[in-house]
């Protein structure tokens, strides 16, 4: 969605994929805390958000996905697709520091769970934002929010 | 979307975990099995991890982000056999030795607090993705 009407949006949109990403790649750990010879990874969120936003133009329009919508004019509209947004997956490294056991695995459990609970806290943080810049927009069209502030 | 991906990854770790705590059970209750249907002793079972992709179950255990677990086979615990000096047994030898199962109980005991814990871990990640789902459903 291109417009001034999603001012905002579009920033919150990467945002909460690239948490969503990094709950992934963490629950990837705890699923392989286990794996003899799995090393543990992480997700640079600030070098794949500063990477994902580096470009302007990829804003909101994420790369096209495989299914081709039959369109007669360019500007009609296509699915904008859920892929990550550009430089997510060079962002995933290899945790350093972490103990590694006897088989080879460098999961530690507990920073896996504290890493990920403290990613849940963000998603909710940006969701709330996302919330808040939908709201804004309501107020913005329908001027409710004005009549309320000088009703009270 | 990436975070049904991380319930899919986070429900490979609980059916792998649950197939360790089966190996786990299975070990305990054979500790006394003298025979089984190959005719030998039990010999301990220990089940081996592997991580693959959680995308098109592909080989590549380090496709970074994407990794779920998947059990890559069941090995059998190349520790001796114990020997018990019982001569009445049926079982015994010419030197009235039974061979006895290598399960060792305190190995067990500790695996299954392992499984236990990491089965525990991963339900969390899936109730922690859940929750982030239901969130993005009320933006």
């Amino acid at each position: 969605m291109t417009g001034p009407v999603d001012t905002g949006l579009a920033f919150y949109r990467q945002v909460l994929e690239l948490r969503a990403y990094r709950q992934q790649v963490l629950t990837g750990d705890i699923a392989n805390a286990s794996t003899p010879g799995f090393k543990a990874v992480d997700l640079d969120f600030r070098e794949a958000l500063s990477a994902a936003t580096a470009d302007a133009s990829t804003l909101g329009t994420s790369q096209q996905s495989g299914l081709a919508w039959l369109v007669e004019d360019p500007r009609h509209l296509r699915p904008g697709g859920d892929d990550l947004p550009r430089g997510a997956t060079a962002a995933v490294k290899y945790q350093v520091g972490t103990p590694v056991t006897l088989d080879g695995n460098s999961v530690d459990l507990n920073q896996e769970k504290v890493a990920a609970a403290e990613n849940a806290v963000q998603y909710e943080a940006a969701a709330g934002f996302a919330s808040q810049v939908i709201k804004m927009l309501a107020v913005a069209i329908n001027g409710s929010g004005s009549q309320q502030s000088s009703g009270a | 979307m990436t975070l049904f991906t991380a319930f899919a990854i986070a429900g490979s770790g609980m059916a792998a975990e649950s197939e360790r705590l089966s190996a786990v059970a299975s070990n305990i209750a054979n500790a006394n099995s003298v025979v089984t249907s190959s005719g030998a002793a039990y010999r301990a079972r220990e089940v081996v991890f592997k991580a693959v992709s959680i995308d098109d179950g592909s080989q590549d255990p380090f496709a970074v982000g994407m990794a779920g677990v998947r059990v890559a086979g069941v090995v059998e615990s190349a520790a001796p056999l114990r020997t018990v000096y019982d001569p009445s047994s049926t079982f015994a030898d010419a030197n009235g030795y039974v061979t006895m199962p290598n399960v060792n109980p305190v190995e067990e005991m500790v695996n299954m607090i392992s499984a236990q814990q990491d089965y525990q871990a991963n339900l969390e990640a899936f109730n922690v993705a859940k929750s982030l789902a239901l969130r993005t459903l009320t933006i």
